[in-house]
């Protein structure tokens, strides 16, 4: 494991790991995090002490028009072909559902504290050292699942890859072999750049989040006189 | 091979439930959608005299290389072909497209296009999981309406919505968060065959050709499939590049300062179109096909509407309008209902024309000569719009006789002659749907009366008549002047490459150069749009405001894609000769089923009657660009009616230019031969019509 670095249990605070791991990771969250890049933090049984993602990827479900534009760009450049099974951001949604609700963007959110990463027994589920970027090392992936059943997102953002044999996850471009581009946090987002509604957008910092997801309006002007005044908006994002 | 084929077709075959797999590589000089599914229907249908509901027929559902890419404006399309019912007097072999996420769901699930033949002997749907193909009891859904077939199909094919559902037994079996794809008819549809379509997800039809009540013939009420495989891209690079080069001259790459030119440009629309023919107060999102760039629908608060476009809402809207001074949800609701019944929404709207002008004369209603007890009080409102649909649906009242289809209900009340004459039945040829005008967009009658349907392709549609109408009702000139179009279009139009393909003058429309402007456009529809499946509402890009020139992405674009998917090197040119052949293979059947030029006569109406607005629920007094003493400009052609004598010395240029004989319309040997079509001449002259 090593870019986590597991130090003894120091902490006097009164919540669970469990319950921190939850709360910040994901579903249920209730508090809301945002502003400072937090670079560590102590929890009740251990201190993990992993550099937080220099990047995430925020999205605007409102501005979604579902046309999965993004999962084909994200499997095409990482592996050179089209799948929405192999696309490491998911788009669900439902033809018959009513707005906001019928359509969730599922995308890692680089947890500050990773359920994935803190589940894998061999270190393949990893925070890039370089750039934080919670990724898999494929060389390291027994293909135990952990990683993939410890994300507290529906749909896991961390997927099993049947034709590679190894567990996946958002690297946030860092590796894209199919694309001449430069990734990464410094880098070009392929799903980012194909989204023809700019529903999906980079930031350095983490964003706010509530249980609905990111509090985030990327809505341009122009999306209120085409009369898509739902589009934009508070809990924009899953 | 990395070339965006999957490498299989799927042949059904419904009366013995077998199914087997043939190699797409057999096709591909084809293209793929439409191409793939002439070739197809050609080799499996071996009596292409029969109806469209003799078991006998072959109904193909086809995709293309670039289905399931990023390709813009193609990825999500579907092609279906097969004999349809809905035309008259004989229902041609013909064509319809639906948008969506089915293409894109065969692809993964391995397979370029689906072959069905025979008929069931009980109710079925098909339910196709990656390479897994089933025959599913369809007695359940048989006489649900379209979204609840789905749901119900939905909820057979996968555990749980909106999480990962694992599609195979093992752990590298593929898994998916994806609903399945169904393109369903809708309830108990073999009783309004003609009017009948097949829809998916809740805006998606494939309308003209009656393909519902083909569906319903053969016993099959839909076909689901889900897929978690790959389509091979031979340069991914170079696709990203192009899709990102595409966004340069679309809304994607202009969110901050969309343009201003006032027109009508298809690549270039800003997302969500018809969005205003919503109710005011409605908050919706954009909606788009997968891969689209442009995402022209939407979704709303209120569910009702959800990726309806166009005459989903125009065959009702107006009427709203009239009864409640205003677009209320009526609009939205009436849509869904044609939507969920599985109704052709182009024959509902010129239904709703016909009925109001029967009413406005006393003609139908309680007692009168069109008997009828529906609610005619209340027209234009939703209580008479789910009347008129369940009286189609149950055949009762005068939905029984709608149920035939228009021609053959107005022939059963003995007014169809007098009625096309005096245009009040909007049938523009073959008994179909007057949609846009032969009398002033002459490229879209003539193609329609040459073909077999609406042609419903609007590459010169947005730049001929909509852009400068609008500028003309909007009181400013076009910023793209008349001689500028003419100039583009003829960069675009190879091999012909006539700027005088323009000319709607008086003169114009019966010229040698408008026989090249419909032979251009026959062509590349058949390919670039049918064939590799661009979609209709993005696609001929002829003119683009993002453009400094004002040209467009047409002939630049389409290979583009095709090639970094393929890698292949098809060129533009190539693709328009490839259409030529299908064309003409197109053309061969029809000609077979009984086709003469003397047939080839537009309804009355159309020489006996002005053009005017009204003539449709949504058309505005057509400004076209003309030619005249030596200047171009844009003039209304509004009351202009057609000549008969002079569309007959048309097509006799027409029939000249496609090398096809003038006396009959029948495609010449040589003409065949010279595209490696032997075989369709040997197969025509066998049956004694091949031209001379």
């Amino acid at each position: 494991m090593a870019d986590i670095e597991k130090k003894e249990e120091s902490s006097q605070s009164g919540y669970s790991r469990r319950q921190f791991l939850t709360g910040v990771g994901g579903i249920g969250v209730g508090a809301v995090l945002g502003g400072a890049l937090l670079k560590s933090i102590l929890l009740p049984e251990e201190v993990l002490a992993i550099p937080a993602s220099e990047g995430y990827l925020l999205v605007d479900t409102r501005k979604c028009s579902g046309c999965t534009s993004c999962m084909l760009a994200c499997a095409l450049t990482h592996y050179g072909e089209t799948n929405h099974s192999l696309a490491r951001i998911q788009i669900t949604q439902n033809p018959f559902g009513s707005f906001p609700n019928d359509i969730n963007i599922d995308q890692c959110r680089q947890c500050p504290y990773p359920s994935c990463v803190d589940a894998c027994p061999t270190g393949a589920m990893h925070a890039d050292a370089k750039t934080g970027v919670r990724t898999v090392d494929e060389a390291k992936c027994i293909g135990c699942e952990r990683c993939v059943n410890a994300c507290p997102f529906t749909p896991s953002r961390v997927q099993w890859n049947p034709q590679e044999k190894h567990a996946q996850k958002c690297d946030l471009c860092v590796d894209t072999p199919f694309w001449d581009k430069e990734g990464g946090p410094d880098g070009v987002r392929a799903c980012e750049a194909v989204c023809p509604m700019g529903a999906i957008t980079f930031s350095s910092e983490i964003p706010m989040q509530t249980d609905g997801g990111y509090n985030v309006d990327l809505h341009e002007p122009i999306f209120d006189t085409l009369g898509f005044t739902g589009a934009g908006g508070v809990a924009g994002g899953h | 091979m990395a070339n965006g084929y999957t490498g299989k077709i799927l042949k059904v075959d419904l009366t013995d439930k077998s199914v087997e797999e043939l190699s797409t590589a057999d096709y591909e000089q084809w293209g793929g959608g439409h191409g793939m599914g002439s070739a197809l229907f050609w080799e499996y249908c071996e009596d292409k005299t029969i109806s469209g509901t003799d078991p006998g027929n072959v109904v193909t559902i086809m995709t293309s290389p670039l289905s399931g890419t990023l390709a813009p404006g193609v990825a999500g399309r579907t092609e279906i072909t097969g004999i349809g019912i809905q035309a008259y007097p004989i229902g041609w072999y013909t064509r319809s497209n639906f948008g969506g996420r089915f293409s894109t769901q065969l692809k993964f699930a391995g397979w370029d296009g689906i072959v069905i033949l025979g008929k069931s002997d009980t109710p079925v749907w098909l339910n196709i999981v990656d390479g897994k193909v089933t025959f599913e009891d369809a007695t359940d859904v048989w006489g649900l309406d379209t979204f609840e077939t789905q749901e119900e199909i939905w909820a057979t094919v996968t555990a749980s919505a909106d999480d990962w559902n694992a599609l195979g037994g093992s752990r590298d079996s593929g898994r998916t968060t994806q609903r399945p794809a169904v393109l369903t008819s809708g309830p108990n549809a073999e009783g309004y065959g003609p009017m009948a379509s097949l829809i998916h997800d809740a805006g998606n039809g494939a309308g003209q050709g009656g393909f519902g009540g083909v569906f319903a013939s053969k016993n099959l009420k839909a076909v689901s499939v889900l897929g978690t495989g790959s389509v091979q891209v031979a340069d991914p690079n170079a696709l990203m590049e192009a899709r990102l080069w595409a966004n340069e001259y679309s809304f994607a790459g202009h969110r901050d300062s969309t343009f201003t030119t006032v027109g009508s440009f298809p690549f270039a629309t800003s997302p969500g179109s018809t969005i205003g023919e919503m109710a005011p107060g409605v908050v919706s999102r954009p909606q788009g096909c997968v891969g689209c760039i442009r995402n022209c629908r939407a979704r709303t608060d209120k569910g009702e509407g959800n990726e309806s476009s166009c005459v989903d809402f125009f065959w009702y809207d107006a009427f709203d309008r009239a009864a409640h001074g205003g677009t209320t949800q009526t609009t939205a609701k009436a849509a869904d209902m044609i939507q969920k019944y599985g109704l052709n929404s182009f024959a509902m709207e010129a239904l709703m024309l016909y009925l109001g002008d029967l009413l406005q004369q006393g003609l139908i209603g309680p007692g009168a000569e069109i008997d009828s007890n529906l609610p005619f009080a209340s027209f234009g409102t939703v209580e008479f719009a789910e009347a008129l649909c369940q009286s189609i649906l149950t055949q009762t009242d005068i939905g029984a006789d709608i149920a035939l289809g228009l021609a053959p209900m107005a022939a059963k009340w003995g007014r169809l002659e007098q009625d096309t004459t005096s245009g009040i039945l909007r049938l523009q040829e073959w008994g179909l749907p007057h949609h846009y005008d032969a009398r002033t967009e002459v490229e879209w009658g003539y193609g329609s009366l040459i073909g077999e349907r609406d042609i419903n392709e609007h590459d010169f549609n947005y730049v001929a008549y909509w852009t400068p109408t609008v500028c003309a009702l909007y009181g400013v000139e076009c910023e793209i002047s008349a001689e500028r179009l003419s100039e583009i279009v003829a960069e675009k139009t190879a091999p012909y490459n006539d700027p005088m393909m323009m000319d709607y003058s008086d003169e114009g429309i019966y010229s040698d150069a408008m026989a090249k402007t419909v032979s251009w456009h026959r062509y590349y529809t058949r390919y670039w749009k049918e064939s590799i499946l661009y979609c209709d509402w993005m696609w001929a890009d002829f003119v683009n405001p993002y453009r400094e020139d004002f040209s467009g992405l047409t002939g630049e674009g389409e290979p583009k894609f095709l090639n970094a998917v393929t890698g292949g090197n098809v060129t533009y040119e190539e693709g328009i000769e490839i259409g030529k052949r299908i064309w003409n293979l197109d053309r061969a059947i029809w000609i077979l089923q009984g086709r003469h030029r003397d047939q080839e006569v537009f309804s009355g109406y159309n020489y006996e009657v002005g053009a005017q607005p009204g003539t449709t629920t949504y058309e505005a007094p057509y400004t076209m660009p003309v030619y005249e003493n030596g200047q171009w400009s844009y003039k209304s052609v509004a009351g202009r009616m057609l000549d008969r004598d002079k569309v007959e010395a048309w097509k006799t240029k027409y029939f000249e230019l496609e090398g096809w004989d003038a006396t009959s319309g029948w495609p010449k040997r040589e003409t065949l031969e010279s595209m490696d079509l032997g075989y369709v001449a040997d197969a025509l002259e066998a049956a004694g019509k091949l031209g001379a």
